[in-house]
């Protein structure tokens, strides 16, 4: 249903059946393509990239997408759920205001609206927002009605002078009209509900209602209340939902049987994928691996003597007919759809919720065979279809075992699924009868809708009324307030932006400069650089630092790519030592591959017979040192690892191998590197990026970015997002190397960037983890920048220490009150702790990109939440050439962060991959739950705790006109703003004004509050306090923080 | 100085320690009242380290005392006119061994767990399983008869089914769980057959008695041959299903389904040497039954070799951790059958050791891999070869290693089935005669009918 929308064009294509059998397998083969688009896109775990797991639907508004295709497709969460956002209402995370704003923009025009004359539509909605309605499943609602109070008193939330009006009318109304004998009035005429009312009275308390106390009254009116909802929702004549029909046959066994074919079929499917994928965890490769998942898979079960599995039987004859007779995956994927019995028009439907039953390893199967060159073991092509093939097989074995077993079902498997539905899908309109009653009963609480008003009401009303309720499903709340949420963050930013424009922007000459990538953890560490030393200046610009490269270390086997995912790099560069110390290199090389090779050995060997044995008698008492060496002091056996680690890593001078002399590039000797033309030509591309062509300082520092932590199968996720989750440290190192070259310095000049001879460039590297500065090529730091440089690195020291610092207060375990050192010793020994599972928060609580330049930025605090690249409108052209080519980068990396967090927050099993504490690395491709279990993509609940799953705000200093033309010419780009996957903002170049970007337009953003939290420093700011902090102006002349 | 006077408080405060910690993490949640994260995890390493502060000096003073073992009475359980049910502890050589290693690896994991549970909504209850776990080892280590054994034994399965199925939110764990659960309770049944036999044929339980008076690793029952047999058949069956095995393997990489750190400690060391130390306890006895023993030397070598091979093709870091354990438990218990004990003991501290190290560094596996290829300068895989075997049986043998020997599905298809179908069809006849006897459905149950199907739950 869903799925056919996103494969249209096929149906159209259907010829029909029979008539060309190799179209419609043609056909057959397309539909399969197709739903494989909707897998998980994440590759090996080793190489993190972040994208949106909604990636197939990104043509389609955001809203829609999550809510028609996440949930119903995928079965994961769309937003938060309702009760999480009441909790962040409750603690003021989400404003009422906000609430109010986000409903009436809705609602528009129709909020105003009466619905009857109970009230508009914006109340009652807004009421539905604020209090908890009881959705539930009937039983529970029945548990709700029977077990609690609901019938003796009024809801604990429901406002006193509401409850007092009704109390009060309704005994006027019951001893005026209903009990006393008089006759003639409209409402005494109801025959029917006043000889329930009078039932209800006698039972309610036996004493003549004069003399009933409040707590009786309270219960008759609840009681009353409560029956005149129900007849009124049954008068209404409500039919039954049309429930969704689960188009697999294993949905409907489950529910009719409780008994799950797709455990048995993944007991087979996932050790199979697992060892088909393996890239080099078994000591055994699977045999014929290199033969398909088809063929390796019916030569390994077609065999006799199998297992002696009941629901397998027969399963090794059919295999072997199938390889007999040759049969292709497509021909059997055919074969098995018709012997399930499902008709071609269900096909997409059924092939897309069939693959997505194992999605991580039918993705990753995908995967491994797309990127053949970076895994060490590819495998060849056509394995989705494959494993397709065999799924269907196998669960037709299953299906037909558990119908018979459970169900006594013996027919054949294609009337399994009319056999099954018929069973199961009984149609009940008594849930949605009690649900809607029960939100009427609730309702009225809350808005004080009188029960003889409600008994005045006509069938045709409450057919009306419930439809209302109806219209404004727990979903269509959740999106409102997940809109009030974001709005909330979005307008304390904007306005603080808006403030902070009218602040005047000085610009002196900096006795040095930093460069950091634009990652949103390096927001604080730049502020932090610019509290210590004023008159410093920072800039931001994508962390692979226009250096696309292949890289390859001193001490590494292999190259490996460093720059965006979308980039190819062209070039190849290799660290290599110094020439005078090559042969300690030479010396120190064997001895790692000695050493490599029996720490292999033993790794292998300990699960083996005979070297296991060995090893645990000679050696196994010895391993409980380093157990509780690691355990119990990891900063110091990390410290004590590195020093012995020291003796045979590659001796401390080494170089980058960076110009190349023959054509082409390539990975071999002579072919490494860049020309000296390549290497101006990414000086030029990143120095006018981020628009520092003037005013260069003596000294300029370029830092990278990683992140390093132990025991974390996802240590790829908190690298370096620009350099496709790779360290961007080679990559400053470079682009320094190249900046400092007088070759490069000249061709630049003559492009009209004239760097002064008396600047240097440092290349460096940043830990996001333990917040170490390592520099590189300091042997080449001219002795004139010896003083400004111990100066910088001085800043940048104390600079790291208070990043630790400002870090530790969203750690549990620190202690609010660590002083700067203690704060960096306690993130060093994270770094070094095989026991800890939040290394550092990765990405978390990222909201915001704001592309200008940092004059217009400085002195907010942001909270480690916005990804800062910087950007120089006056130095852009009209049509915004450098601004297109930095968006580019800049919008795909932060907007796939970005919604990688925000759908693994709010769905932590569906999208992530739920708790680290029982995830197993498997086939070294990715993880899995516990013993076996799918393959589980996305990010692990412990990187998202303190994430706010708000989508990415860019604010852009340009002007509209500019901006638009770049939606316009660069589509990727103008979908994700245009289908509000992101959302826009625009900051005058010239002035303070903001521009908002709003269905297409953009609209002058008026800020709610002139006025702006002030604090004399980041540290004044933040002390003592766990939680999210809204954007303060740090500024060294105040005292003390004011208005937090 | 009287050794009796030290002797005793320090045995009891071994026990006592764990003891204490349950009482304290226990009680705290069933009032309601849990401790922080950072009491409970401070509270579980003192009683860890008193425990095994004291395990340390009761074997200190056993050894200045030049004495191989030494008895606590604690008191009677159950006294009867003809039987004894006695709580006794004992400290000798393998008592004392086995409590240090498991005070050692508990502490250890402990504070792992401490960090690597943190926030973890279940942080509580998983303290509260590890100190009934720890009370087991400590209780079962040092049980002086073999109903203190049986108590200790049974704490020990209780929090490690338990801590398998410690994410019960998803089926998988819980119904892995519950496998383990099922194998766990034959093997008491087993446990239990012998107490009762023992019990019957001399009275008591106490090892001092049926064991002989030497010191372990002498000793010289007293009991017949055929109660010997019996005796140790059963001990034997108990084995299996607690050390996982052949035909009870199967279990053991299901348990892998808890926190890594539980994982590692309770099926990696500790839980699966349980049988190899039941054995050894109850050499003296396996001894005078040479056919026993030739058993013991089979099953470890068969579950040995089994294991060498599943290990070499399990994908996953913790199912080829979990069969390279079961391959050197398979050979300690082997080397139980014939007769070398010393080296059994020393193979299973070693190995716990070794393998503890192992199950807490198995997340790190990616970035060691990576390590490794770097200083070899090769994608490491290269250093395993592909099975010997000649082609066609080359393909059996991998699926058999693959599929884990199939002993999952025999068991549930050729035990577990018939069993069950007995058991259901005295159900059927039962109910039928309820119903006659009630002339209409008898029993509520049978008004249930399927839940209707909610696809999108609402949230």
């Amino acid at each position: 249903m869903h799925i056919t929308s996103f494969v249209a064009p096929l149906a159209a294509n259907n010829v029909e059946p029979g008539l060309m059998a190799d179209a419609c397998l043609a056909g057959l083969a397309h539909t399969i393509e197709q739903a494989a688009h909707l897998l998980p896109e994440q590759g090996p775990i080793k190489v993190f990239i972040h994208h949106n797991p909604l990636h197939a639907f990104e043509e389609i508004q955001f809203d829609r997408a999550v809510q028609h295709h996440a949930q119903r497709i995928f079965g994961c969460q769309p937003y938060l759920a309702l009760e999480r956002y009441r909790t962040l209402l409750a603690r003021g995370r989400i404003e009422l205001a906000d609430v109010q704003t986000a409903l009436r923009e809705d609602l528009g025009l129709l909020a105003d609206e009466m619905v009857l004359d109970l009230g508009t539509r914006y109340a009652i909605r807004l009421a539905m927002l604020q209090y908890p309605m009881p959705y539930a499943p009937l039983a529970e609602l029945r548990w709700h009605m029977a077990e609690m109070d609901a019938l003796r008193r009024f809801r604990a939330d429901a406002p006193a002078e509401v409850r007092n009006r009704m109390l009060e009318e309704t005994r006027r109304w019951v001893l005026r009209d209903l009990l006393s004998q008089r006759n003639g009035n409209s409402l005494a005429d109801n025959a029917a509900l006043r000889q329930a009312a009078v039932g209800l009275a006698r039972s309610t308390d036996p004493r003549p209602p004069d003399e009933w106390p409040e707590a009786s009254w309270e219960a008759f009116v609840l009681h009353l209340l409560w029956r005149i909802c129900r007849r009124g929702v049954e008068a209404a004549g409500l039919g039954a939902p049309a429930a969704p029909v689960p188009v697999r046959h294993r949905d409907l066994l489950l529910a009719a049987s409780g008994e799950d074919s797709d455990r048995l079929v993944h007991s087979v499917l996932v050790p199979f994928c697992a060892a088909y994928l393996d890239q080099g965890q078994a000591a055994w490769p699977l045999p014929g691996r290199e033969r398909g998942f088809w063929r390796s898979f019916c030569a390994l079960h077609r065999q006799a003597l199998g297992p002696p599995d009941r629901w397998r039987r027969g399963l090794a004859a059919e295999l072997e007919r199938l390889q007999r007779a040759d049969v292709t995956p497509l021909q059997s994927i055919r074969e098995s759809l018709n012997l399930l019995g499902v008709p071609e028009a269900e096909w997409p439907e059924f092939i897309g919720a069939t693959l997505l039953a194992l999605r991580g390893w039918a993705g990753m199967l995908r995967q491994v065979e797309a990127r053949a060159d970076s895994v060490a073991h590819p495998v060849p092509a056509g394995g989705v279809q494959g494993y397709l093939a065999v799924r269907l097989i196998l669960e037709r074995f299953a299906l037909q075992y558990l119908a018979r077993q459970a169900l006594r079902y013996d027919g054949p498997l294609d009337r399994l699924r009319s056999w099954l539905r018929r069973r199961v899908m009984q149609e009940d309109p008594g849930a949605a009868q009690a649900q809607a009653a029960l939100c009427v009963f609730h309702l009225a609480q809350l808005l004080g809708w009188l029960p003889q008003r409600l008994a005045r009401l006509e069938a045709v009303e409450w057919a009306t009324l419930v439809a209302e309720l109806e219209a404004f499903s727990p979903l269509r709340q959740r999106q409102i307030m997940h809109r009030a949420f974001e709005r909330g963050y979005y307008t304390q930013v904007l306005d603080a932006l808006a403030f902070r424009a009218t602040l005047p922007t000085s610009e002196t000459s900096p006795p040095w400069q930093l460069v950091c990538c634009i990652d949103e953890r390096e927001e604080s560490f730049r502020r932090h650089v610019e509290e210590l030393c004023p008159a410093a200046e920072t800039y931001g610009t994508a962390g692979f630092f226009a250096v696309p490269m292949y890289y390859r270390g001193a001490a590494d086997a292999h190259y490996v790519p460093l720059c965006p995912i979308v980039i190819k790099p062209q070039h190849w560069v290799a660290e290599e030592v110094v020439y005078p110390l090559e042969a300690a290199d030479r010396r120190r090389r064997r001895v790692r591959r000695t050493l490599g090779r029996l720490a292999g050995r033993v790794h292998h060997g300990s699960r083996t017979f005979t070297m296991g044995a060995l090893l645990a008698v000679g050696l196994g008492l010895l391993a409980s040192l380093p157990l509780v060496a690691r355990v119990l002091f990891p900063r110091l056996t990390g410290r004590l690892r590195r020093l012995v680690g020291r003796l045979v890593q590659p001796p401390p001078l080494t170089q980058l191998h960076l110009e190349r002399v023959c054509e082409p590039p390539a990975q071999r000797e002579g072919h490494l590197g860049f020309t000296v033309p390549e290497m101006a030509a990414a000086v030029e591309r990143m120095l006018r990026d981020i628009g520092m062509t003037q005013r260069f300082s003596p000294l300029v520092i370029v830092l990278g970015h990683g992140s390093t932590s132990l025991n974390n199968p996802h240590k790829s996720a908190y690298d370096c997002g620009a350099c496709g989750g790779g360290r961007g440290g080679p990559n400053a190192r470079a682009w320094a190397r190249m900046a400092n070259d007088p070759r490069v310095r000249a061709l630049l000049a003559r492009r009209g960037l004239s760097l002064p001879e008396h600047t240097r460039f440092v290349g460096g590297y940043h830990d996001t983890c333990n917040d170490a500065v390592l520099f590189f090529d300091l042997e080449h730091l001219p002795p004139s920048h010896k003083a400004i440089f111990s100066q910088a690195r001085e800043v940048l020291d104390k600079a790291r220490q208070r990043n630790a610092h400002e870090r530790c207060r969203r750690f549990e375990s620190a202690a609010l009150n660590l002083t700067a050192d203690a704060a960096l010793r306690h993130v060093e020994s994270r770094a070094d702790d095989l026991s800890q599972v939040r290394p550092e928060c990765g990405h978390a609580t990222n909201a915001l990109c704001i592309v200008g330049r940092r004059g217009r930025t400085r002195g907010l605090f942001l909270d480690r939440r916005a990804f800062l690249a910087s950007y120089d409108p006056t130095q852009d052209d009209e049509r915004g050439t450098i601004l297109a080519r930095i968006l580019q980068a800049v919008v795909p990396v932060c907007t796939g962060i970005n919604l990688e967090y925000y759908f693994s927050l709010t769905d932590p099993t569906g999208w992530g991959c739920g708790t680290k504490l029982p995830h197993n690395v498997t086939s070294l491709l990715g993880v899995m739950d516990g013993a076996a279990s799918d393959l589980r993509p996305g990010l692990p609940w412990q990187m998202l705790e303190i994430h706010e799953p708000v989508r990415l705000l860019f604010v852009v200093e340009t002007t509209p006109r500019t901006m638009l033309g770049i939606l316009d010419q660069h589509p990727a780009i103008g979908r994700v703003f245009h289908k509000a996957w992101a959302f826009l903002a625009l900051l005058s170049p010239t002035g303070g004004e903001l521009q908002i970007f709003v269905e297409g337009r953009f609209q002058r953003y008026q800020a709610s509050t002139a006025r702006l939290a002030t604090a004399s420093s980041s540290l004044s700011w933040y002390r003592g306090w766990r939680d999210h902090l809204a954007p303060a102006l740090i500024d060294p002349t105040r005292h003390g923080p004011v208005g937090r | 100085m009287n050794l009796d006077a030290l002797a005793r408080p320090l045995a009891l405060t071994i026990v006592s320690a764990p003891a204490c910690l349950v009482l304290l993490l226990g009680g705290a949640c069933l009032v309601e009242r849990p401790l922080s994260e950072r009491a409970a995890s401070r509270a579980a390493g003192l009683a860890n380290g008193v425990g095994l502060m004291a395990t340390l000096a009761l074997t200190v003073l056993l050894l200045g005392q030049g004495r191989g073992r030494l008895a606590v009475d604690v008191g009677q359980w159950v006294a009867l006119a003809e039987y004894q049910f006695h709580v006794k502890l004992l400290a000798d050589r393998l008592s004392l061994a086995m409590a240090a290693l498991s005070f050692l690896l508990c502490g250890v994991v402990g504070a792992f767990a401490a960090r690597y549970l943190h926030r973890e909504p279940g942080y509580q209850r998983f303290f509260v399983l590890y100190a009934v776990f720890m009370l087991g080892m400590a209780v079962t280590s040092l049980a002086g008869t073999i109903e203190t054994l049986f108590a200790g034994w049974e704490l020990v399965g209780l929090s490690s089914a338990l801590l398998v199925a410690f994410f019960h939110e998803r089926p998988a764990p819980v119904y892995n769980g519950l496998r383990v659960w099922v194998v766990y309770r034959l093997a008491d049944a087993a446990l239990l057959t012998a107490a009762v036999v023992l019990h019957h044929v001399r009275g008591h339980g106490d090892f001092e008695v049926l064991l002989g008076s030497a010191a372990w690793p002498s000793g010289r029952t007293l009991l017949a041959a055929p109660h010997c047999l019996t005796v140790g058949l059963l001990l034997v069956g108990t084995a299996a299903g607690k050390s996982a095995l052949v035909p009870f393997s199967g279990w053991l990489p299901r348990a892998m389904e808890g926190p890594t750190p539980s994982s590692a400690v309770f099926y990696g060391a500790l839980s699966v040497h349980l049988g190899a130390f039941l054995l050894l306890r109850f050499a003296p006895l396996l001894e005078r039954a040479p056919l026993v023993c030739w058993l013991v030397v089979a099953l470890g070598l068969i579950t040995a070799g089994f294991a060498a091979l599943a290990a070499r093709v399990q994908a996953d870091i913790k199912s080829a951790l979990a069969f390279g354990s079961l391959t050197q438990v398979g050979l300690i218990v082997a080397e139980i059958g014939l007769g070398l004990r010393w080296l059994a003991l020393a193979h299973l501290i070693g190995h716990a050791c070794l393998r503890t190290l192992q199950f807490v560094r198995a997340p790190n596996l990616i970035h060691d891999y990576h390590t490794l290829e770097n200083a070899v300068g090769e994608h490491p895989d290269h250093l395993g070869r592909s099975s010997p075997a000649p082609g066609p049986v080359r393909l059996w043998w991998y699926r058999f290693a693959l599929e884990r020997g199939y002993l999952d599905s025999l068991l549930t298809d050729y035990v577990a089935r018939p069993v069950l179908s007995v058991l259901r069809f005295c159900d059927r006849m039962e109910h039928a005669w309820t119903n006659f006897l009630a002339g209409s459905r008898s029993l509520p149950s049978d008004r249930l009918l399927p839940p209707p199907l909610h696809m999108d739950q609402p949230s």
